[in-house]
């Protein structure tokens, strides 16, 4: 596989939530907002790309036996300077994530790539991988939240994009609205994938 | 136990160096996130009594009760204490300023995991700015037959709020 | 003992705060294991008392060693929290897989790779922390009861968890015989019901006693 094909696969061929359905514990949480969004995303890219580099640097050392509990200690390591990082900098987006900040260690997508593919690879392809499987993921939080934030707020990112006489539709900023969402959507893009099948 | 040393021997050396870079970081950020935490207690009270130049804490032998806000000739300005209580999901708090005739300043909600676009609006300035003015003794709910306007679709969050203001200046009242 | 405080967390963490209809936490399993009651309700038992255990252990290990208010050392590790917590639910599960491998393997190979996943799941840990969060106060002391206060809500968070899952699994099994269009099949509709049954939950917030 090319280089910039190990990059580009994670936001749209294998996308991590909308294609593999990994991570979607914080992809439903945190999605109430834009902002949320891009912070949950910025963060779990962060630790995507620390960790998948650096199990790919280690990655001789490690014996077999051992390597799960290895790659949960880097990975644990990675959330927990993050999560410092979060409380020490931007206090306000830290209390908005709360606790799905350290569950970000049980995200399936990092110790998913650590397993298959951070192991097995050199250390830029490895790079390339993770960035974009952290693209893909937040990409896939930010569409999910701006739908839900719209619908159920009427703004992005505090911009007003519905006007103000809208009634806005408070189940989409709430639980069920998160679970609509994304069965909606998987479902349209299951309509796209058909087509495209039918097609070839 | 060849085959057990070296697997161990390298958990534990990772476990090591994680430990330290961890211990590392959290003595360069803990002093920032502590000073992170005062400055948002001490802005809270500034929004709620804009004309104190500095706070004193009253305490009892455990616990902060209240501030006394004064200005900067030392002329008490009034006093501000703290107040939660559980709302529809989550512990809702709330800084209260009072005057020196111990009517309410102004409050602000500081702390509240509330539905978001019903209870949470309970954070918004024209929900708290209904609270000025008012006797803290005597404040309910519209449900309750008083004059505090609930918050659409939000009782029982406007209940919290107002009620946990009323019983802890009740509690506090004698001694401010 | 104060039982309605227990009680209230029960019901909380059962029906009030559902772990995953209303936290989020425990999806990958809801999601991926819910297609059948047999296999739901193994996958439910195993984590009822994985999610128990990892209370008791993690609040341990949290009191005792990493909380400076009530540590024997007298330091402030909190921040190994997270990695102390993933590593010993890890251990945990590795034991009860090794258990249930001896004690009920038909079990074992129906849970398949679902089981050691429960370390990855999101609700396990998500109790740990929570617990902590709930019954420690901001200076470190804990409340009253706070190790029987964890075990509860471990055991109820766990408690909801299989309940749902069970939910979804009848569903489902009902679901094949049902006229799903094309695209949704699989996983949209499954999260589509999930919504729905959110709906339902929604009624139980605001529940006071």
């Amino acid at each position: 596989m090319k280089a910039i094909q190990e990059f580009t696969k994670g936001i749209i061929k294998e996308n991590p939530v909308f294609v593999m359905a990994l991570g979607l514990c914080p992809t439903l949480a945190v999605s109430t907002s834009v902002q949320n969004a891009i912070g949950m995303g910025a963060a779990a890219t962060f630790v995507l790309l620390c960790s998948n580099i650096f199990i790919s640097l280690i990655k001789n050392f490690i014996p077999s036996k051992v390597r799960i509990p290895c790659f949960i200690l880097v990975i644990a390591s990675f959330v927990t300077i993050v999560d410092m990082a979060m409380e020490a900098y931007v206090p306000p987006l830290h209390k908005s994530l709360g606790i799905f900040i350290p569950l970000i260690v049980v995200n399936c997508i990092i110790l998913g790539r650590a397993e298959a593919f951070a192991s097995k690879n050199g250390v830029f392809r490895s790079m390339l991988d993770g960035l974009g499987m952290g693209l893909g993921f937040m990409l896939a939080i930010i569409i999910i939240a701006s739908i839900r934030e719209i619908l159920g707020v009427g703004t992005i990112l505090d911009i007003r994009i519905l006007p103000a006489s809208y009634k806005p539709m408070i189940v989409a900023i709430l639980p069920p609205g998160a679970f609509i969402t994304i069965g909606l959507l998987m479902g349209l893009l299951n309509i796209f994938q058909n087509k495209k099948k039918s097609k070839a | 136990m060849k085959d057990f040393i070296r697997p161990a021997l390298v958990l534990l050396v990772i476990c090591l160096i994680s430990g330290a870079i961890l211990a590392f970081i959290y003595q360069q950020t803990a002093p920032l996130i502590a000073e992170n935490k005062l400055k948002a207690e001490e802005a809270a009270r500034i929004l709620v009594m804009p004309d104190a130049e500095f706070f004193k804490p009253v305490s009892d032998s455990s616990e902060v009760l209240y501030y006394e806000g004064y200005n900067a000739d030392s002329t008490l300005v009034g006093y501000i204490f703290s107040c939660v209580q559980y709302g529809y999901s989550s512990d809702v708090k709330t800084i209260v300023g009072l005057t020196p005739e111990l009517m309410i300043n102004a409050i602000t909600v500081v702390s509240q995991a509330e539905t978001p676009g019903l209870g949470a609006n309970c954070t918004r300035e024209d929900f708290t700015a209904q609270f000025t003015g008012k006797n803290p003794d005597n404040i309910y709910v519209d449900k309750d037959g008083g004059d505090i306007q609930s918050l659409t679709g939000a009782t029982i969050t406007t209940r919290a709020v107002t009620n946990a203001i009323r019983e802890t200046f009740q509690k506090l009242r004698d001694r401010l | 003992m104060d039982f309605s405080t227990l009680f209230l967390i029960i019901i909380g963490s059962i029906f009030i705060n559902n772990f995953v209809i209303h936290r989020f936490l425990g999806l990958c399993p809801y999601i991926g294991v819910s297609k059948n009651m047999d296999s739901a309700f193994g996958m439910g038992m195993a984590v009822i008392f994985v999610m128990t255990m990892a209370s008791t252990i993690t609040w341990l290990i949290y009191t005792f060693f990493l909380n400076k208010a009530t540590s024997i050392f007298g330091l402030d590790l909190t921040f190994l929290r997270t990695i102390a917590f993933i590593l010993s639910i890890a251990v945990l599960v590795q034991f009860v897989e090794m258990v249930i491998k001896k004690a009920a393997p038909e079990l074992y190979k129906a849970l398949g790779i679902y089981l050691p996943l429960i370390t990855t799941n999101c609700a396990v840990l998500g109790v740990s922390i929570l617990n902590i969060n709930s019954f420690f106060k901001i200076d470190g002391t804990p409340v009253s009861a706070s190790f029987i206060k964890s075990i509860i809500q471990g055991a109820s968070a766990g408690v909801g968890f299989t309940l749902v899952l069970v939910l979804m699994a009848g569903i489902r099994e009902r679901l094949e015989y049902s006229k799903v269009p094309k695209s949704m099949k699989g996983m949209p509709i499954s999260f589509i019901i999930a919504g729905c049954m959110a709906l339902a939950f929604l009624g139980f917030s605001g529940m006071k006693f």
